[in-house]
């Protein structure tokens, strides 16, 4: 999928590149609206990231152009200012998402995959792991067709990110941040990850043991799935 | 008191005590004043008796040594003329006695006795005392009336002056100093006065107000430009370290630094998160239109938080009226104002112990109590636990920063709720939070 970052803050954008190229985007990278005008005028894109703080253009006018020039693109808004991204939720100017800063490439990248599943319609999202059968659009959990209705709502959060980003390590700061991040409290980090992990182990425990649950020693979580 | 009181009581009291003296003073002044006049009544008429004497002679008063008298019907003045034996010089005034006709009377007598032909005589003129000061009397109580009209009237025209002349400062102290709700100030308005005091007091009371709300008015523009500003590189840092934490080539103990520099990271994301938070609700950037059940949002607490309180294994009971409905509320900050208590409650609590949440209503003050069994919070440190980054030493235990309560005193005072606090030391705390009527609707 190709993907147009729009982004004025070059160490930024290098890094969007970066993670997206890993994740199999094909990315192009604007460091000014005007630059970014002309694209949108000329090539057609999966995805753009617009950040709306561009010294040189307004970003709501770059949105504009995209739905102009773009209309089966998927937009999504980057910005460090909350009470304009407060705005665009109001206004609806057609933004598929937006994402204030700072936030985790992860959190992006699941966005992203999110709306794609969405735009697609892509119904049925089963991972089979080990004998457990994990309904992503549902959102159960079931072992041999017996469904486990004591996980929890953030449990599932923790397993689906997990899936989400299979074979990668997510640390605690990573998925603390994706099933509390609205959150505002004055923790230094929570390390109660840990305990929802355990949890989830014993719930599945009753059944199997979940060996793709893994807990990397020092550094994390993963799912293993091999494809 | 106030000013004017003091003033008006002042002017009647000084004003009394000038006239209790004066009036206490006046009849001996008038006494003094009548004896005057008396004497020199006395000393005229015995100048008339001696012109004729003079003149005439003595034979005009007095012949073949008979001595002359005469007075009034009244006996109230009487003249005598006489032989006198004695031969020293006599001219004095005297109060006397003197047998008229019966009666005695006290009488104002001038004696003055000089030689005609080598033979002594001896005057006497005296007035009545009771003549004299017959005229006391009246004139003592017209001046006493006099007097009291005048208080009257001076007390009331100091009345009416002071009420006008401190018009303005009672103004000033209703509109500038008791109307006024620290920092809200509202608009300037010029209070009317010819008194260049009170102008002066009103100008420099607006003056300060001004400098205490750019001060406000600067801070709060610094905090939300500098935290929009630190956005940008915690993104960018955080975005490093993410790519680098994927990459196969970068050997675990490496990961494990990576790993300590995104917890850091993300205390400072979260510290600089809040204090935008805690700008943008004072400067009321969030809408008040949602409606939602209070124990709908509760529990909605309670899922997110319930895990915490698994952790410690601290029992959690909430009595909250089904019926009652959160309105003109921000769902998002009283989620958060909720979550901070009932987080801080947990913290703050010993292992195995209690969190209860209780809902009343007194009349039309509706009432949340957040009670914990914790380790409380000491006299001393009550007042300032609602400051930004104060930490105290119980606290620096805890993995907290410092902002938990600020941010729930600020999402209160936007919703107009009040908080109140009553802890005892090793005890633990309650954090009652009051809600005006027009936030709940049953």
């Amino acid at each position: 999928m190709n993907v147009l970052i729009i982004e004025d803050e070059k160490a930024l954008a290098v890094e969007l590149e970066i993670f997206l190229t890993n994740y199999n985007y094909i990315c192009e990278v604007c460091f000014t609206g005007a630059a970014a005008s002309e694209k949108i005028g000329v090539n057609l894109y999966d995805f753009i990231l617009i950040d709306l703080g561009l010294p040189d253009y307004d970003g709501l006018e770059l949105l504009k152009e995209a739905k102009k020039n773009n209309p089966e693109a998927i937009c999504m808004i980057l910005t460090a200012r909350a009470e304009v991204y407060d705005r665009i939720k109001g206004l609806d100017l057609g933004a598929d998402d937006y994402l204030p800063k700072p936030f985790s490439l992860l959190e992006l990248q699941s966005r992203m995959q999110a709306i794609t599943r969405r735009k697609f319609g892509l119904k049925q999202n089963l991972v089979d792991l080990g004998g457990f059968l994990i309904n992503l659009t549902d959102r159960t959990i079931s072992y041999y067709n017996t469904e486990i209705s004591t996980i929890t709502k953030k449990e599932f959060d923790l397993i689906a990110y997990l899936i989400l980003h299979k074979n990668r390590t997510l640390t605690r700061s990573q998925l603390s941040e994706h099933i509390w991040g609205s959150i505002i409290n004055d923790d230094y980090d929570s390390n109660y990850i840990d305990a929802h992990i355990k949890n989830i182990r014993k719930k599945l425990n009753v059944h199997a043991s979940p060996d793709w649950l893994e807990t990397v020693r020092g550094l994390g979580y993963k799912i293993k799935i091999n494809n | 008191m106030r000013l004017r009181t003091k003033l008006t009581l002042f002017n009647t009291l000084s004003k009394l005590v000038i006239v209790t003296i004066f009036v206490l003073l006046l009849p001996v002044l008038i006494q003094n004043i009548n004896k005057i006049y008396a004497d020199n009544r006395l000393h005229k008429d015995e100048e008339k008796v001696l012109q004729t004497v003079k003149d005439q002679g003595i034979k005009s008063y007095i012949q073949n040594g008979e001595s002359y008298g005469s007075y009034t019907p009244i006996k109230d003045v009487y003249v005598s003329l006489d032989e006198d034996t004695l031969a020293e010089n006599l001219d004095t005034i005297q109060n006397e006695p003197r047998k008229v006709e019966g009666d005695t009377i006290l009488y104002r007598i001038l004696s003055h006795n000089f030689a005609v032909k080598k033979k002594n005589y001896l005057l006497e003129i005296g007035i009545s005392l009771d003549s004299i000061n017959e005229t006391s009397r009246p004139l003592q109580s017209i001046a006493f009336m006099i007097l009291v009209g005048m208080i009257v009237l001076t007390v009331l025209a100091d009345q009416i002056y002071s009420t006008y002349v401190l018009g303005p400062l009672g103004q000033i102290i209703k509109t500038k100093l008791i109307g006024n709700k620290f920092p809200n100030f509202g608009s300037y308005q010029k209070v009317k006065t010819s008194t260049s005091d009170f102008e002066y007091l009103d100008i420099s009371i607006h003056k300060m107000i001004k400098t205490i709300e750019n001060t406000f008015q600067k801070e709060r523009e610094f905090i939300s430009n500098a935290s929009h500003e630190l956005m940008t590189p915690i993104s960018i840092l955080q975005s490093k370290i993410e790519n680098m934490f994927e990459r196969d080539d970068i050997v675990d103990e490496l990961k494990t630094r990576l790993l300590e520099m995104q917890k850091i990271l993300n205390r400072l994301k979260n510290i600089t998160k809040t204090l935008l938070l805690i700008s943008q609700i004072e400067n009321e950037q969030f809408l008040k239109e949602d409606k939602i059940s209070l124990s709908l949002l509760l529990g909605e607490v309670y899922d997110e938080i319930s895990i915490r309180l698994q952790d410690k294994n601290i029992s959690y009971e909430a009595y909250i009226p089904e019926e009652w409905l959160l309105v003109n509320v921000n769902k998002f900050l009283l989620f958060n104002l909720f979550f901070n208590l009932i987080n801080n409650a947990i913290k703050y609590n010993h292992e195995n112990g209690g969190i209860k949440v209780v809902a009343t209503r007194e009349n039309n003050v509706f009432i949340i109590s957040i009670i914990d069994t914790g380790i409380g919070i000491s006299a001393e440190e009550l007042p300032y636990i609602f400051n930004r980054f104060k930490k105290f030493r119980q606290s620096m235990q805890q993995d907290s920063f410092g902002l938990g309560l600020p941010i729930v005193k600020s999402i209160a005072a936007f919703h107009q709720i009040k908080i109140e606090v009553i802890s005892e030391k090793d005890k633990g705390s309650t954090f009652k939070l009051i809600l005006p009527d027009f936030l709940i609707e049953i």
